[in-house]
């Protein structure tokens, strides 16, 4: 495993993963209507998707199994194809929801029909996986997606109260709200926990584990990769909602349309900030959208046992390819109904959080399990980190429906 | 080798991945076929792959819809062709032999057509 791969593997997780259309729509939404009360849930849910990151990294490195093989062994058949329905279904909503959110911000560079532009992209990634090896499809995305940085460069340029940010780094809610609000702000609480965790980052960064063939020796760079990598995202998204509040809340401006994010950077750097906020944009939701559409068909190939890898030509694991041929047409498909894309995000958000519990169950069992693992069990630390994180996801996962009901998916 | 102290099946064989001769994955071991009867030794026949083997695995709601979608295909692995069971089963001989990787096979024909970098 070269340095240079891990990296840019990290990068393209950070980057094309951690702020897909997702982050971003809630991230911004959080800072206009909330200001800085919400930071402290993206830095807890980094942290929980860091430790589970590494632990995935970890397993894949021992065991030589992705997430799904051992889903199925641990969850025991009937709920593991419950889990497998669910965990197709939310990564299809997912990558039709980053489809269109590319196809949004492209309409907006080119002023072209939104349908046109939607099936495009959907086509150009498709030729994108087919053709070029994976090492180059991580290096265009990633390297790419780096254009993102300019939303964290417009935080430092705008100069947000700096102490606020640092208090919201503590762990609060604005109970001088209304109980409307507060509700709401609790439906955001659940909506960034989820976007910040989406399963198929695991499953992703897991699956390229064990095709690069990592080992034990890979350990360290695992660890660095998920911490570094995962908290830089997670800074990206933070400055996506500190700037919302300075910038946002103050003009009334409401974020919820995927595309105004791109003013943070045009306030303080003109056309060039507009022009590099909206290409980032482009490349982090097309990065995503590969992700995703990956992921449905690994979970498929991994729970039936069917070759799989991105690394492999086409041919060589064609169910595997079908798979994620199909996943991108059907997103395609779902996404030329006219469902809003600001829709898609949000029952992608709900739904993923609902399966999130049934996701890293099995992961941080077998993290655990000294059979499988030897001396690379979880640590006291890790152990810790992980059961409170998996509280706090099954927390979220009941609150989800009712929250998303109550407030309308945060529209209340 | 095979183990050969007393195998707790049903957690160490069912669900793992089947690997062939050529290092392919050929599906999952999905059930665990056995042979013998009272006062004879009971011996594992084969290993049962496929969405047929899901019956009375899973309620009967969800094996229908699994057949709608994938149909109930079975498979039989004799027992003769695996040659050691670690975190995944590895065979003795190309999956093909004991018919496997039917499926995936004449997929790979389809798609070696279509050009790739």
């Amino acid at each position: 495993m070269g340095g240079l791969i891990e990296i840019t593997l990290g990068i393209m997780t950070a980057v094309g993963g951690f702020v897909d259309v997702s982050e971003m729509v809630f991230a911004a939404q959080a800072g206009s209507r909330f200001i800085f009360s919400l930071i402290w849930v993206f830095a807890i849910a980094t942290i929980a998707i860091a430790v589970f990151g590494e632990m995935s990294g970890r397993v894949a490195a021992i065991t030589k199994q992705p997430v799904f093989n051992l889903m199925r062994q641990r969850l025991d058949l009937g709920p593991g194809i419950i889990a497998l329905i669910a965990s197709v279904v939310t990564s299809l909503i997912t990558c039709s929801a980053e489809i269109g959110g590319t196809a949004t911000v492209l309409k907006y560079l080119t002023g072209w029909p939104y349908p046109v532009l939607a099936a495009l992209t959907t086509l150009a990634l498709v030729a994108i996986i087919w053709l070029l090896p994976f090492k180059w499809i991580e290096r265009l995305f990633g390297l790419l997606g780096l254009l993102m940085i300019i939303f964290a460069v417009s935080t430092v340029k705008i100069h947000p109260d700096w102490g606020g940010v640092a208090r919201g780094f503590i762990p609060q809610a604005p109970v001088t709200l209304p109980l409307k609000d507060l509700v709401t702000w609790g439906y955001f609480v659940v909506a960034i926990i989820s976007a910040v965790l989406f399963p198929y980052e695991t499953y992703f960064y897991s699956s390229g584990g064990v095709e690069e063939q990592w080992k034990p020796k890979d350990l360290k760079i695992n660890r660095i990769v998920a911490i570094v990598g995962f908290a830089l995202g997670s800074l990206l998204a933070m400055s996506i909602l500190v700037n919302a509040a300075v910038l946002f809340r103050p003009l009334h401006i409401d974020p919820s349309i995927i595309g105004t994010s791109a003013l943070q950077a045009a306030i303080p750097f003109g056309k060039t900030g507009l022009m590099m906020a909206l290409l980032g944009m482009v490349f982090a939701f097309s990065g995503a959208a590969v992700e995703t559409g990956l992921s449905s068909a690994y979970s498929l190939a991994q729970f039936l046992g069917w070759e799989w890898g991105r690394f492999k030509k086409p041919h060589e694991a064609p169910r595997f390819t079908i798979a994620w041929l199909a996943t991108f047409a059907l997103a395609l498909v779902i996404v030329l109904t006219g469902i809003q894309p600001l829709d898609l995000v949000e029952w992608a958000v709900v739904l993923s959080i609902v399966v999130l519990p049934a996701s890293y169950l099995p992961l941080i069992l077998i993290a655990n399990d000294r059979k499988y693992m030897n001396q690379y069990v979880n640590g006291p630390i890790s152990n810790t980190l992980g059961w409170a994180a998996y509280a706090m996801i099954c927390i979220a996962a009941v609150a989800a429906l009712p929250l998303y009901f109550i407030t309308r998916g945060g529209k209340l | 080798m095979k183990p050969d102290g007393s195998l707790k099946l049903l957690a160490e064989v069912r669900d793992l991945q089947i690997v062939d001769k050529d290092g392919k994955n050929c599906g999952i071991c999905d059930d665990i076929e056995l042979e013998g009867g009272p006062g004879k030794p009971l011996r594992i026949k084969a290993l049962l792959v496929g969405p047929g083997a899901y019956e009375g695995r899973i309620p009967k709601w969800l094996f229908g819809l699994v057949k709608a979608v994938s149909g109930s295909r079975l498979t039989r692995v004799p027992w003769s062709a695996v040659d050691k069971i670690s975190a995944r089963i590895f065979l003795n001989v190309p999956g093909e032999a004991v018919g496997l990787r039917r499926v995936e096979d004449r997929w790979v024909r389809k798609l070696e057509k279509v050009p790739t970098s």
